[in-house]
């Protein structure tokens, strides 16, 4: 159970780190990352107050934001659709996200909401800059704003965010394809899906129709959240993936490792990874 | 316009989501996904001439590897409990997450829906279960993802429980 008194109260570190391979196939890299951090913190200098305690939870209030994108289109529009959406997203969080020192229904609310008004202002700025491409270039976009402890995930398309606890892999997002539709819909089976394009057709993508997908999770430390475009998850299974975020000591190691992993797989697709290990200050 | 967070509660697999989906998309599928963490949908009601933004947190069901984390259900304004009508053990450990959650959340109006209703040649609830929800406080109500029997009616019920409160 977590206490709100725990609440952004950061017992240990979180070890984040990014990587990004064209692959051993594709000519251009159409994947992009981000990883941001803000930090908040009211600095007492001086005060003839009593408790000057009463100020130490706004100390350390952090926010990490994590997020890829790999995107689809004609030579090179993909690569530009992933990148304005990035870009277009970082900036906006970055002009709007604040409010993260303490929350109640509304304020936590409010906060998702401006997570998803960032993921739709990054949308629009796609269609808004490619328009004129006809039928433009497209990008899945998957994003974690992590607020110890919490993690919010805002997903679209294909691109997936997992996380390691106690050396269980867990999947926290859905492919949005247009297979997981039809397979949804009752209208095909797994194995017929496998056997079709619709398995790697996005049913949702920022630049196309989009349907955001939210959600979130409480992390605990010790525990590994991975964020990364299918040119991973199309060479590595899931029992690999667990196992190189758990041998790994840090997040750069651990994205090496995995792109490594997808290269030796094939590297059919560019491959982007991005790891935040929740490292707790008990282990040293 | 109010805003009130619903906490879908129960046993893994009995529901949740498909409930979930159906009330919000209109939607059922047959292909069970288990739920991880919270995934969280909005619907905009209107109930006894209010509109009421529900924020419907999906929460995964409780099961041999996971509990139901108190911190999830802070601050909602109703709790929806899902029970499976063909595994009465659903129903049985529902009287200890709901001690848990009231223990978290105080007083806040409940629901259950007894779901999967469309099964009926497994149903294995009886009429004194039902005679036990009540006796516990609990409103319960027949549904049916599938089918949509229900459904529109516990979350509409329990949004005008909510404004009420």
């Amino acid at each position: 159970m977590t206490d709100d008194s725990d609440r952004f109260k950061l017992k240990g570190s979180i070890d984040a780190y990014g990587m990004s391979h064209v692959g051993k196939v594709r000519e251009v890299n159409e994947d992009h990352f981000f990883l941001a951090a803000a930090t908040k913190a009211l600095t007492v200098q001086q005060t003839n107050l009593d408790n000057v305690h009463a100020f130490d939870h706004l100390k350390q209030s952090e926010a990490h934001l994590f997020v890829v994108a790999d995107g689809v289109g004609s030579i090179g529009g993909g690569r530009l659709a992933s990148g304005t959406a990035v870009q277009a997203l970082g900036t906006y969080i970055g002009r709007t996200m604040g409010c993260y020192y303490s929350f109640d229904v509304e304020g936590e609310n409010e906060f998702l909401e401006n997570l998803e008004n960032a993921v739709q202002h990054a949308h629009k700025t796609v269609q808004r800059e490619y328009s004129s491409h006809g039928k433009g270039p497209a990008t899945t976009l998957t994003m974690v704003a992590l607020i110890w402890p919490r993690a919010y995930i805002i997903h679209v398309g294909d691109s997936r965010a997992y996380y390691l606890r106690k050396g269980r892999l867990r999947q926290l997002t859905r492919d949005q394809t247009m297979g997981e539709l039809m397979i949804d819909e009752g209208i095909m089976k797994e194995e017929q899906v496998e056997r079709s394009s619709l398995g790697s057709t996005l049913s949702s993508a920022i630049g196309a129709e989009i349907l955001p997908s939210v959600g979130l999770i409480d992390l605990e430390w010790n525990d590994v959240m991975l964020l990364c475009t299918d040119g991973l998850t199309r060479h590595v299974g899931d029992d690999g993936i667990a196992e190189i975020l758990q041998r790994t000591p840090n997040a750069k190691t651990a994205c090496e490792q995995l792109v490594d992993a997808a290269l030796e797989g094939g590297g059919r697709d560019n491959v982007t990874v991005v790891v935040g290990k929740m490292n707790s200050a008990e282990n040293g | 316009m109010i805003q009130k967070k619903i906490c879908m509660v129960g046993m893994f697999a009995t529901g949740k989501t498909s409930l979930v989906q159906k009330f919000v998309y209109s939607k059922f599928s047959e292909k069970y996904h288990s739920t991880v963490g919270v995934k969280i949908d909005r619907k905009q009601v209107e109930v006894e001439g209010t509109t009421v933004n529900l924020l419907l947190w999906d929460l995964a069901g409780k099961d041999e590897f996971q509990d139901v984390p108190a911190s999830y259900l802070r601050g909602s304004g109703g709790l929806f409990y899902v029970v499976d009508g063909t595994r009465r053990e659903t129903l049985e450990q529902l009287y200890a997450l709901h001690e848990m959650a009231h223990e978290t959340v105080g007083d806040v109006p409940t629901t259950v829906a007894l779901n999967k209703k469309d099964l009926t040649d497994q149903w294995l609830l009886r009429t004194d279960d039902y005679d036990t929800l009540s006796d516990h406080g609990l409103h319960a109500l027949g549904t049916s993802a599938k089918t949509g029997e229900g459904v529109e009616e516990a979350f509409l019920w329990l949004a005008a429980a909510t404004i009420k409160s």
